[in-house]
């Protein structure tokens, strides 16, 4: 019995020639595409050596003469912004409401946040696109907005909803109005302030989200809008060398907001790992 | 009494008015634009009347393939994904470094939301005709790629798909493992049964709600994509969501029926993998009480 549980603890020091060959893989899997863009973006010539056959910082630069590459973030900007502020506006409130007031509705609500991963987004751009174009919505950036909301609202609500649950909402308004403060009141200098975390982690995970997007501006504004992954598809048919460039700007986006949303949750435990998982 | 029932109905009725901003913002993006592409595909474009040749032409040859060719790259990927990803979550489970298990996790879950257009890219550097693993295996292995294998391709975008089905599947199962409390694998060795015993006779049953609501959840997120798709084989091959793509950009002169009707087949294959993906998480829940 006691010679089992050393060896036991032996193998709990040392992971397996299993385990290692597995999460090896595994690392080089998810490594390797993104490093090799890292590299193809400052390489002179990479296509006859195993390594580039120099390096140089000249597609950076020319990120900057392509057109529409300021102007194309911009867009992807004031797209996320925008619909981060929709996303804080409705759902913060909303969220709250129903987590004390109606909390016979909370099945509804956690069903109306499963529902967007159910809708494919070029569906949802199909049935916006036949609803609104013969209408003054069609073709506005409004109904994009619309559109990227209903798809990244998920991604704020469940941050927010773990964060009250954490908090004990309830309580802390009944006491806040036995001190004479209204639901408002209560909302904005209380519950607030202590499910801040989660509100970052909603609004960073919305940022990534909505940075990224691709189906719905494409298929609802087209050329009219030109965000910064249109701009990226549109490259990767022009120019590898820019495409890589830029890619590499949003694969390093995406980390930061990812090292942001960890940072944030280990500030708090309100916003816990199962908060960040968003698919 | 009757008045302070009235009373106490009055103040239901006015909170759920305050459900009421959010859910008309629904109803205007969500379901009335859905309702209306449920109701559009029936409808005939010329005669306003009701139809079901809509319906009648998925039928046709290049629409069965779309779907035929959609249902296959997410079964293929999402089984894959749940095979290699619950290996992977097992390995990831019982390392001893609490901190290179979390930043492995932490991995996962960055990895999982790379995808559209910069992976694709990143495939076509790696994987291209010029692609550094490509001229790898040329030189040192003599080995060409090329005309078998393309990344423009089935096999390719099977690639790129499984670099964001892993990882979610990681994050799916690790919670499973961690269900699976130390207590029961020790009092099934203490009653005789040995790993694969446990295993076959514990383990799996236990994880099983987790292996399914990973399989269901990794076919729709295959099933959905659509920005992957489009920048590796725009044109090489037919997937239900490129061809709805088409329809709305007006690139193929379809009946915009057509569209509705392939577009509502997708939802109800989405919403069914969904529905079975919920179901199997909250009996996931009844393990971890």
């Amino acid at each position: 019995m006691g010679k089992t549980q050393i060896v036991k603890k032996k193998e709990k020091v040392r992971p397996g020639a299993w385990q290692i060959i597995l999460i090896a893989g595994f690392l080089f899997y998810m490594f390797i595409p993104i490093i090799s863009t890292y590299l193809f973006s400052v390489a002179t010539r990479w296509d006859r050596t195993i390594l580039p056959e120099g390096y140089t910082l000249e597609f950076y630069g020319k990120t900057f003469e392509a057109s529409y590459f300021l102007s194309s973030l911009r867009n992807s900007i004031i797209l996320s912004v925008s619909t981060i502020f929709v996303s804080l506006v409705l759902i913060v409130p909303t969220t709250y409401w129903v987590h004390v007031r109606l909390p016979q509705a909370k099945p509804i609500l956690d069903m109306l946040m499963i529902l967007p991963f159910g809708i494919p987004t070029v569906v949802l751009a199909l049935a916006l696109v036949q609803v609104y174009n013969p209408t003054p919505l069609g073709h506005s950036p409004v109904l994009l907005i619309g559109a990227v909301f209903i798809y990244s609202m998920p991604f704020m609500y469940r941050p927010i909803s773990n964060a009250l649950n954490a908090i004990d909402a309830q309580t802390l308004t009944e006491a806040g109005q036995s001190l004479g403060a209204t639901t408002g009141q209560v909302l904005l200098k209380v519950i607030i302030p202590n499910i801040f975390a989660g509100i970052i982690s909603g609004s960073l995970l919305v940022f990534a989200t909505v940075f990224a997007e691709f189906t719905l501006t494409k298929l609802i504004l087209g050329a009219r809008f030109k965000t910064f992954p249109l701009l990226l598809v549109e490259y990767t048919r022009i120019n590898g060398n820019i495409a890589a460039a830029f890619s590499v700007i949003s694969f390093t986006i995406a980390w930061l907001v990812s090292i942001l949303i960890l940072w944030v949750g280990k500030k708090s435990q309100g916003a816990s790992a199962e908060a960040v998982r968003s698919h | 009494m009757d008045k302070k029932s009235k009373n106490q109905r009055l103040a239901g009725a006015k909170n759920w008015l305050g459900f009421v901003p959010f859910l008309l913002f629904c109803f205007a993006f969500e379901f009335v634009p859905i309702i209306f592409l449920f109701r559009g595909s029936f409808i005939d474009k010329a005669t306003k009347g009701f139809t079901l040749n809509h319906y009648a032409a998925m039928g046709k040859a290049i629409y069965i393939n779309s779907f035929l060719n959609s249902v296959k790259i997410s079964g293929l990927t999402a089984v894959i994904g749940v095979i290699f990803g619950t290996l992977i979550g097992y390995a990831i489970y019982r390392l001893p470094s609490e901190r290179f298990r979390n930043a492995l996790i932490s991995l996962s879950d960055v990895t999982t939301n790379f995808s559209g257009a910069p992976l694709a890219f990143a495939f076509v550097i790696i994987l291209g005709m010029n692609g550094v693993i490509t001229q790898f295996l040329i030189k040192y292995f003599n080995y060409q790629l090329y005309p078998d294998f393309s990344i423009y391709s089935f096999s390719g975008l099977v690639l790129a798909y499984v670099y964001f089905q892993l990882p979610l599947m990681v994050l799916i199962i690790i919670p499973a493992f961690v269900g699976i409390k130390k207590q029961w694998q020790e009092s099934a060795e203490s009653l005789g049964a040995n790993t694969l015993q446990f295993w076959w006779h514990i383990g799996i049953p236990v994880l099983a709600p987790s292996l399914i609501a990973g399989l269901t959840l990794l076919f729709a997120n295959a099933f959905g994509a659509y920005a992957t798709a489009y920048t590796l084989v725009e044109s090489q091959l037919s997937l239900v969501t490129l061809q709805i793509g088409y329809m709305i950009a007006g690139e193929v002169r379809h009946d915009p029926g057509i569209g509705m009707v392939m577009a509502i087949i997708s939802l109800l294959i989405m919403g069914l993998s969904i529905a079975i993906y919920q179901i199997s998480t909250t009996r996931v829940r009844r393990w971890s009480k």
